[in-house]
Formats: structure tokens, sequence, C-alpha cells
């Protein structure tokens, strides 16, 4: 049921975990002042502590809004609907999981806190509102927030020769991205004389002049591509991800592996299914202007997911491994993505949400490494079954759920994808997924298998790894939805249903 | 019978921003390279005065000039002694780059005329600071505060990556 | 009266230069130079169309936000310049390049 657009005053009370996360942020910003004199300790908890509960009123309200109808707010600015709000939500427990990470970094122990904390909430915020634009000029203003919080949180270790270049590669080639994908949206503003999405698919539905716009249009879509695809990091646009990826703080990394590339994937289903398609039909879609662009994202999802995997093979430094394991789960989301049904956006919705417990429990397991070992080299992790085990079978967890075994939640995902990528006649896209997903698996088992086998011809001085009870919480917080299985998949029709209402506002 | 005063204007910053520009992405020297900027810069502004744009022309001038180029020109000062911050040690060569630069360029062109570009004959003409103002509290109240946080954000991060002491 | 292809094919010729810019230059003060140029061109687009395709005021504002976002992209750009600097200052003489690709 659409509601319909709203003036300022009407969005406000549907803006409340934004204008949190955003007051929570300035108050944060105050306790640093206040917490100068403290101890470490001390001051991570100060600011840590309400930032924790910012984010969880804000998760709260975020839970309480989902009831209310769908409509477009602050006069056609941001959305509010079913596909966004469930975004919300997982941009919102991404930050919350984060930022119990940070309270336990190695890498992080001498810096101070306070920035992070208040780029976190920001990054956040902004998050929240890229996900849900529905106007060229939030797309981009959002976007760039998150980018530059992003490039900031990135080169944080100012100590660190790798987390430096990161972040400057990151900013170079983050800012080389948007500048293109501003020249694409500043022609198609051209072409259609509207920065509103909707205003854009009237325009493009009605131009009789359609043929001879087509190229104009080409070049709209690959420009703007290149920018959303630096966000996703697919290919050709992920030449950053693993630099980047690698010199950065690694709960720094855990966040980037999962906001901006989730709320990249946000804004290509908002621009392409909103402004380049239109409802035809029962919840599918047919696209609108003169560029199959559904052809493109294809191709786009293939390379991602088979070069993400085939380089990830090569891989020993962990985080590396990683950062292109990331680039092909970007690829089988986007395979949600190319469908135009309704379905293929619920399957995507499903997998991000997985993937966020997946990931992130993978790279705390790094942290946690980390921590005790200092290295993220895999054969640094040999032998951990022997100091470990706990952390060895939930890495497992974690691993199998990436590979897509069942019964873990990463299988259920994948089934999703598939599945809706079958139902649209696009049997060979799920094939080649299947088999990506088999080459995936090659490095996953590597992994564990160093971790349980290798440990044999280590030589003994292998204290127990002593696991920070902290560490221990959060590890199982993680690993239980990824086990749940058969109990998952109640939940997530459900919230997968409740994304379909995405279709009420397009 | 439209007087050729505008043209010839229009032609002469048109030559002078894109001949600045070829020093910014040409030249040896890094400092030229920034005060030819500075030329670009000013030339953008003329065209926004000439599109109508009064207040965008103003506002470029000052953000642009006024502090982008000198904080660039800050930073250039600040790393121009021995060591350059270089960014990778092999780039492409000039004669292939120019020749991908051309061909955009003539793709793009051959667009721009080749589109029916829907043109709107009903414009109003005169100053544009105060409907800008009003756009800015009333449709566009979003982004405009979004733009604060976006501000401060930099402000803060820009000041924790500069400053001397790591825990401070 | 400047008819639109004018003010369209100037920023199109700024586009194509910091394209060259970004494609041929190592330093990154200088890609920097590059990505604003492209920034500027934009911004003229922006303008231009507003005038004459939308007739209104709409692609000025988004001018006018854009300028102030790569404001604070170059002012964070040279903060990470500069602390990249210190780095290598006291470091070592080789380019960025530790990362590899």
């Amino acid at each position: 049921m659409n509601v319909g657009n709203l003036d300022t005053f009407g969005s406000l009370k549907f803006f409340v975990p934004e204008i949190v996360v955003v007051f929570t942020m300035m108050a944060v910003l105050v306790l640093d002042l206040v917490a100068m004199k403290r101890s470490p300790w001390e001051r991570r908890l100060l600011l840590v502590g309400p930032s924790l509960i910012g984010l969880g009123v804000a998760l709260f309200y975020a839970i309480r809004l989902a009831e209310l109808p769908a409509s477009s707010l602050f006069n056609g600015m941001v959305a509010h609907d079913g596909f966004g709000n469930v975004l919300r939500l997982v941009f919102l427990v991404t930050s919350l999981l984060v930022l119990l990470f940070t309270l336990r970094s190695k890498e992080l122990e001498g810096m101070h806190h306070g920035e992070l904390t208040v780029l976190l909430l920001t990054v956040t915020a902004a998050l929240m509102w890229m996900s849900n634009s529905l106007n060229l000029l939030m797309i981009f203003l959002a976007l760039e927030t998150v980018s530059i919080a992003s490039y900031v949180m990135v080169g944080y270790m100012k100590g660190d020769r790798l987390s430096n270049e990161a972040s400057l590669k990151y900013i170079l080639f983050g800012a080389i991205s948007s500048g293109t994908m501003l020249f694409g949206m500043s022609l198609l503003y051209g072409l259609t004389g509207t920065l509103e999405l909707s205003g854009i698919r009237s325009a493009l539905e009605n131009q009789e002049a359609l043929v001879e716009s087509g190229p104009a249009l080409m070049v709209i879509v690959i420009m703007v591509l290149a920018g959303i695809g630096f966000k996703m990091a697919t290919v050709p646009f992920h030449f950053w991800c693993p630099d980047v990826y690698t010199g950065a703080p690694t709960p720094v990394t855990a966040f980037l592996s999962v906001g901006p590339k989730v709320a990249g994937f946000a804004v290509l289903v908002r621009f392409f299914y909103g402004g380049l398609a239109r409802p035809s039909g029962d919840a599918a879609f047919e696209m609108v202007g003169a560029v199959n662009w559904q052809a493109i994202l294809m191709g786009i999802s293939v390379l991602t997911m088979t070069l993400g995997n085939v380089t990830a093979l090569l891989q020993t430094n962990l985080k590396r491994l990683l950062a292109y394991s990331s680039i092909a789960h970007a690829g089988y989301i986007m395979m949600g993505a190319v469908v135009l049904s309704g379905e293929g956006i619920q399957a995507m919705v499903a997998y991000v949400v997985v993937y966020l417990f997946m990931n992130l429990g993978a790279f705390l397991v790094l942290i946690v490494v980390h921590d005790a070992v200092g290295s993220f080299d895999l054969k640094d992790y040999a032998g951990i079954w022997r100091r470990s085990p706990l952390l060895t079978i939930v890495m497992g967890i974690f691993l199998f759920s990436l590979m897509g075994i069942p019964p873990f939640a990463g299988f259920l995902a994948k089934w999703y994808v598939f599945a809706a990528v079958i139902r649209a006649d696009l049997g060979w896209l799920a094939v080649l997924g299947v088999l990506n997903s088999a080459v995936g698996a090659f490095y996953y088992i590597k992994i564990l298998k160093t971790m349980f086998l290798e440990g044999d011809d280590v030589p003994e001085p292998s204290s127990p790894l002593r696991l920070h009870p902290m560490h221990v919480g959060l590890l199982f917080l993680l690993a239980v939805p990824n086990i749940s299985g058969l109990f998952l998949w109640g939940y997530l029709d459900r919230i997968t249903e409740y994304s379909q209402k995405l279709l009420e506002n397009l | 019978m439209e007087s050729l005063a505008p043209r010839i204007l229009f032609w002469f910053f048109a030559a002078l921003m894109l001949g600045s520009a070829l020093i910014v992405v040409h030249g040896r020297n890094l400092v030229h390279s920034a005060f030819a900027l500075l030329a670009t810069f000013f030339s953008a502004a003329v065209f926004y005065a000439f599109l109508g744009a009064d207040f965008l022309a103003g506002a470029q001038v000052l953000i642009y000039v006024g502090g982008i180029l000198i904080l660039l020109l800050f930073g250039v000062m600040l790393t121009n002694r021995i060591f350059d911050v270089n960014l990778r040690t092999e780039t492409f060569q000039v004669a292939p780059s120019a020749l991908v630069a051309a061909g955009v360029f003539g793709m793009l062109t051959l667009l721009i005329l080749k589109t029916p570009w829907r043109q709107v004959s009903l414009v109003e003409e005169g100053p544009t600071t105060e409907k800008i103002g009003s756009l800015l509290v009333t449709t566009y109240l979003l982004p405009f505060e979004i733009a604060s946080v976006l501000l401060l954000v930099a402000l803060l991060g820009a000041a924790m990556l500069v400053r001397r002491r790591s825990d401070l | 009266m400047i008819p639109l292809e004018y003010y369209l094919i100037v920023s199109a010729a700024l586009f194509s230069l910091g394209l060259y810019g970004l494609l041929t230059r190592k330093n990154a003060i200088n890609v920097l130079m590059s990505v604003e140029l492209i920034f500027n061109a934009a911004n003229i687009n922006l303008v231009a169309f507003s005038r004459f395709v939308g007739g209104n005021l709409e692609g000025q504002v988004f001018a006018l936000f854009v300028i102030a976002i790569a404001a604070c992209e170059a002012a964070v750009a040279l903060a990470i310049v500069m602390s990249l600097f210190r780095h290598l200052k006291s470091v070592s003489l080789e380019g960025a390049s530790a990362l590899k690709g």
C-alpha cells in the first residue's frame, strides 16, 4: 500500500533510526572530549557503550517502523519500503558487531578510538540513506559520505605503511569512479530533464526518439555502473579491493566487506529497477529504454564470480583471500539482480542477510588469530586445532557456510538465488554458479585443512590459545545463525516476503 | 542577429579552460599544473555565469579557487621536496593514452550531436540566489542536512589523519 | 545565445583531458587534479542541462552539492597524501608499491 509522497514534517517519524544514529554520533564526539583524561580501556567503553545503546535504539525503532506502510519521504528523496527496511536492519546489525570487534583488536591497540566510532556511526547512517535514495542527488551524496568516511577508516592505522597506502589507493580509485558516475548522471539528467528515478522512468518510457537516445543511454549505464560497481567490488571495478582489504585494520575490512557492498547492491536495484525498468505483470519487471542492461549485469555477474573464485585459489594471505572471496560472493548476489523479478530481489536480500553473518564471522576469526599469533598468513594457521579446538570448529562453521554446504545457512542463500535464476529461464547462469561454488570449496577447505592437519609437523611450543570471553561470545553469536539451517528457512522466508514490498513503491 | 561579443568571449574562455586543463594533465612541473588548474576553475565559473547561474559562479570561485586550489597548493608545496608521493611506478605511455582520450572525446561528441536533447524554451532569467536558497530548505532539505554531516566527517577525518601524535 | 551543444562539447573535452591525466600521471596529487577536472566537466553538464533541458534550478543545486563534496574529497585526499608522505620520508624511497596488485 503506497501512502505516497510525504513532506518534511510528515517524514520525520519514519526517519527516527537515522536521526538516532546521527545524534549518537554527535554525542560520542562530545564524549570523546570528556574521556580524554581516562585510561584507554575506560575511554573505549565510554565511547563504544553509548554507541551501542544508540544503535540498539535505532534498531528497535527500525523494527517498529517496519510495520508502517510504504511511502516516499522528504519530497521524494528517500523511500520507505520493505526492501529498505530490511537493509536498514542489516546495516545496524553490522555496525553493532563491528563496534564490538573494535573493542579488542591488536591492530587498533595504540590508536585513539573516538574518531573510529564517529566514522563508523556516520557510515551506518549514510548506508541507510544510500540504500533508500530515490533521487540522483541523494544517491551521489550518500554514496560520497560513505566513501569519504571509509577512506579515513581504512587509513586509520597511521603508523602502518600498508594502511596508508591502502587508503590512498582507495581514495584515488574511489574518486575516479564517482567522478565518472557523476558524469553519467549528468548526462542522464540531460536526457530526461529530471533527477528523480521515477521521473527518469517516465521520461524514458515516453521517449519517441527511443532509438536515437540509445547510445547515450548505453554510455550513461556504463558510467553509472563504474560508480556502483566500485562499491560492490565487481569486475572490472574490483581492482582496489584486495589491496584495500589487506591494508585496512581488520575490523574495518570486515565492515567494508558487508556494509558498503550491500549498499552498492541496494543502489543497483533502486537505479535499475526504479529508473530503468517498470513493473509488468505478476511480480516481474521489464526494462525501459533502449539498453539491454540485463545482459550487461549478467556478464558482470559471471566475470565477478569466476575471477573472485579463481584468484582466491592462489592466495596465501588470508585477508587477501577473503577479499577475493567477497568479490566472488558479490557475483552470486548479482545473479539475483539479473532476473528482473521480485523473486530475484528477495533472493538478493536473503543472500545478503546470510552473508553478513558468514563474512563477519570469518573476519572475526582472523582478528582473534591475529591477536594471538600476529599474522594473517595461511601457514601460521597450521595446527590451530590443537591450540584451540573451539576456534577451529567455529571457523569451520563459517567456511562451510561460505561454501554453501547444507545444512548451513550459506546453502540456503545460494538456493534462493539459484532457484530464482532457474525460474527465470536462466538455467545456464545457475550452472555457472554451482561450478563456481565448487571451485570456491577448494580454497575454503584448504584453510580448514591447514588448521586441522598440518599441526602435526609443527614443533611443540604451542600453548593453548586463550580466547577472550568477549570474543567467544561474539563467535557464538555469529556462528548460531549459520547453523540454523532449517530454522532459518522460516525467518528468511518472512524477511524476503517482506522485502517483496519493494514492488509497491516502484 | 546576435551580437558577436558573447560568442567571442565564450570561445576565449573555452580555449582558456581547455588549454589550462592540458597543462594540468601534461605539464612537467607540479606547481605549474596547480596554477593552471586555477585558470580552469575560473573559466568554469565564467561558464556558469554565461548560463545564468550567478550564485554557482560565485560559489565556484569561493570554494574551488579559494578553498580546494589553496589546499592543493599546500599539498604540492609540502610534499614536493625530494620524494614524490608516487602512486605507481609504471603508468601508461603517453601515445596510447592520448589515443584513448581522443577516442572517448570523439565518441562523446558524436553522442552529443546525435542525441535529441529535449530543450525547453521557457526559462526564467534573474538572480538565482534566493531561489536556490529556498530550494535548499524546502525540497532539498534532507540533502542539505546530510551534506553538513559529510562536511563534519571530512573535517574530522582529515584532521585526524594529519595530526602528529598518534595517541591523541 | 550559445547553443547547448557547445557547452557539452567543451565539457566532454574537459572530461577526456581528465581521463588522459588519470591514465598517464603517477603522482597522487596530479591524479587528484585530473579527477577535479572530471568533476568540473560533470558540473558544467549539470548547469547547462539545468538551463536548457530542465528549465528549473535542479541541476544547479546538484552542482552546488558536487562542489561541496569535491571539497571534502580533496581535503581528505590531501590528508591521506600527507600521512603517506610522512612515512615515505622517514622509511624509504620507493613509491607506494608495497601492496602488490
